[in-house]
C-alpha cells in the first residue's frame, strides 16, 4: 500500500495456482502475467505474438475463463487459478480431448497459434459447463458451428484458414456430448 | 513500462488510496485492456496505478435487478453483461453492444466502468448505456454518491465530469415501462471487420412500444460520430405516439435527419466524415425496416 518514489521498485507478492500447483514469487508491478508464466516459471508453451491482445497465442485460462495474457497484470493472478497448455495435458502425459480432436483433424501447421487456440476452445466447453450451475445465466446447448466462430475470433491463425480448426472444435463437443 | 501499483482489497482501503494520491499522478486499473496498451505506448513516468481488480465490494463487481431497473457496479465484465439473461431479455442493445466488443478473452476482463471513463467516442457499452438512459453513480473519497445522468457523464474526448477526488462506482438503467409490449433494441456497430474492431460508425436504440404498436418511449444514441457519445434526443422525442410499424418512408428520413443533427464526425484513418455522415443518415432510417 506505499508508494516508492526511489529508484528501486517495490516488489509484490503474488501466490496462485499454476496448472494444479501452488505457486508464489515476488515481482515487480509492471510484469505482465505471459512474461511471469515464461521467464519464471519457464513455461514456454504460451507464445507471445503480438502483445496487444488481438491474436490470442498467449491464451490462458484464468479460473477457467480464457484471458490475453500480454495485457494482463501479473500481480493480479493472486489467488487465482491459472492454466497454460501445459496444464491442459493429463498428468499421465495423455493430450486433452481438445488437443486430441486438433491433432486428429489436421488442424495444426506451423503451431504458433494452436497453444492460443486449444485454450480458448477449452474456455467455451468451461463456459457451456458452468453456465448451467450460475443463476442468471444465458444456458444453451453445445456450441453451435457459428457460437464457435465467435468464440475464436480473439485467435489469429495464418496458416489453416480456420476451417480445421473449427471442424476439430466441432467434433469435439459432439463427442464429448 | 514502468509504473508503482496499490491493490486495495476494500472500497474502504480504495477511497482511502484516492484520497492519498488525488493530487499526484496516478490512473486507475480496471481491466487494463486499453489502459496497458496505452502505457505500452506512452510510458508515464513515475506513474501509480490504482488497482481495482482485487477490491472485494459486491456494489462494485456485481449486477443487481430491483424494480427500479438493474443496476451494474463498475466493474462488472462485459463478459457477465453478455452472459446475463435479464439484460439480454429485456436490454438487447446492452447484450449486443458488449458481444460486438473486441474478443472473447478480452470481454473477460474488460469493465463497464473501463469502457465508460476511457469515454472513447467509440465506446461500444458506454453507446448502449447513453441509448438506456443510464445513470451514474461517482463515489468521492468522503463516501458520498454523487448522481450523474449518461448525458452529462462525458465532458469531451476521452474526458468525464469525475472529479480527482472520485470513482465511478456503479452504473443503473431504468426498467422498461410497465406497460411495454414490444421491445426494438439492437446496436449497430459499423466497421471494416466483425471482431476487434474499434466502431467507424455506431448507433444504440431502445425502443419501446405499448399493446397497439405506439411507441411510447424511445432512446437512440450515436458512436463515433462526435467527440462524445450523445444521445440524440429530439430524434427520441420525435418518435413518441408513432406506431413503429407504420412509420412512413419520410418520416424515417427525418427521424435521421435529427439523429444527424447531434454528429460531428471527422475524418480519420478509419472513415472520412463524409462516409460517417452517410452511413450514419442510413442505419438510423434502417432500423424500422
Amino acid at each position: 500500500m506505499k508508494k516508492t518514489k526511489t529508484k528501486t521498485e517495490k516488489l509484490h507478492e503474488v501466490s496462485f495456482t499454476l496448472n494444479e500447483k501452488k505457486v508464489s514469487c515476488k515481482i515487480k508491478a509492471s510484469v505482465l502475467l505471459l512474461d511471469l508464466i515464461r521467464d519464471v516459471f519457464e513455461l514456454k508453451g504460451t507464445k507471445p505474438g503480438c502483445g496487444e491482445g488481438e491474436c490470442g497465442a498467449c491464451t490462458v485460462l484464468i479460473n477457467g475463463a480464457p484471458v490475453n495474457s500480454c495485457l494482463f497484470l501479473a500481480v493480479n493472478a493472486d489467488g487465482k487459478n491459472i492454466t497454460t497448455i501445459e496444464g491442459l495435458t493429463k498428468s499421465d502425459g495423455s493430450l486433452h480431448p481438445v488437443q486430441e480432436s486438433l491433432v486428429a483433424h489436421g488442424a495444426v501447421q506451423c503451431g504458433f497459434c494452436t497453444s492460443g487456440m486449444a485454450m480458448s476452445i477449452k474456455g467455451l466447453m468451461n463456459q457451456y459447463e458452468n453456465s448451467h450451475n450460475v443463476p442468471g445465466e444465458i444456458k444453451n446447448g453445445i456450441p453451435s458451428r457459428d457460437e464457435i466462430k465467435k468464440h475464436l475470433e480473439g485467435n489469429l491463425c495464418r496458416c489453416t484458414g480456420y476451417v480445421k480448426i473449427i471442424d476439430a472444435a466441432e467434433a469435439m463437443f459432439k463427442q464429448e456430448q | 513500462m514502468n509504473f508503482e501499483i496499490i491493490n486495495p482489497g476494500t472500497t474502504k482501503e480504495l477511497l482511502a488510496a484516492v484520497k492519498k494520491f488525488q493530487k499526484e499522478n496516478f490512473r486507475f486499473g480496471a481491466g487494463c485492456t486499453d489502459f496497458l496498451m496505452e502505457l505500452k505506448k506512452n510510458p508515464s513516468e513515475g506513474l501509480t496505478v490504482i488497482n481495482l481488480s482485487q477490491v472485494k465490494d459486491a456494489q462494485f463487481n456485481g449486477l443487481k435487478k430491483s424494480v427500479k431497473g438493474l443496476r451494474m457496479g463498475a466493474m462488472l465484465t462485459a463478459h457477465k453483461i453478455v452472459m446475463n439473461e435479464e439484460i439480454k431479455n429485456k436490454y438487447p442493445v446492452l447484450h449486443n453492444a458488449a458481444e460486438s466488443l473486441a474478443s472473447t478473452q478480452i470481454r473477460q476482463v474488460a469493465t463497464v466502468g473501463g469502457n465508460m471513463c476511457t469515454a472513447s467516442p467509440s465506446g461500444d457499452i458506454a453507446c448502449a448505456l447513453a441509448s438506456l438512459q443510464a445513470d451514474c453513480e461517482l463515489l468521492s473519497t468522503t463516501g458520498k454518491i454523487r448522481n450523474v445522468n449518461i448525458n452529462s457523464f462525458f465532458a469531451g474526448l476521452r474526458k468525464t465530469v469525475l472529479k480527482k477526488n472520485e470513482i465511478l462506482y456503479g452504473i443503473s438503467i431504468p426498467a422498461n415501462i410497465k406497460s411495454t409490449k414490444n421491445i426494438f433494441s439492437n446496436f449497430i456497430k459499423v466497421g471494416t471487420r466483425r471482431s476487434m474492431e474499434c466502431s467507424v460508425v455506431s448507433l444504440a436504440y431502445h425502443i419501446q412500444t405499448d399493446s397497439n404498436g405506439i411507441i411510447i418511449k424511445a432512446g437512440a444514441a450515436i458512436g463515433a460520430s462526435a467527440p462524445t457519445i450523445r444521445f440524440a434526443a429530439t430524434a427520441c422525442d420525435f418518435l413518441i405516439g408513432k406506431k413503429f410499424k407504420n412509420i412512413t418512408q419520410k418520416e424515417k428520413e427525418e427521424f435521421a435527419e435529427k439523429v444527424l443533427s447531434y454528429a460531428s464526425p471527422i475524418t480519420d484513418i478509419r472513415a472520412t466524415a463524409g462516409y460517417r455522415k452517410e452511413v450514419l443518415f442510413n442505419i438510423s432510417k434502417s432500423i424500422f425496416e
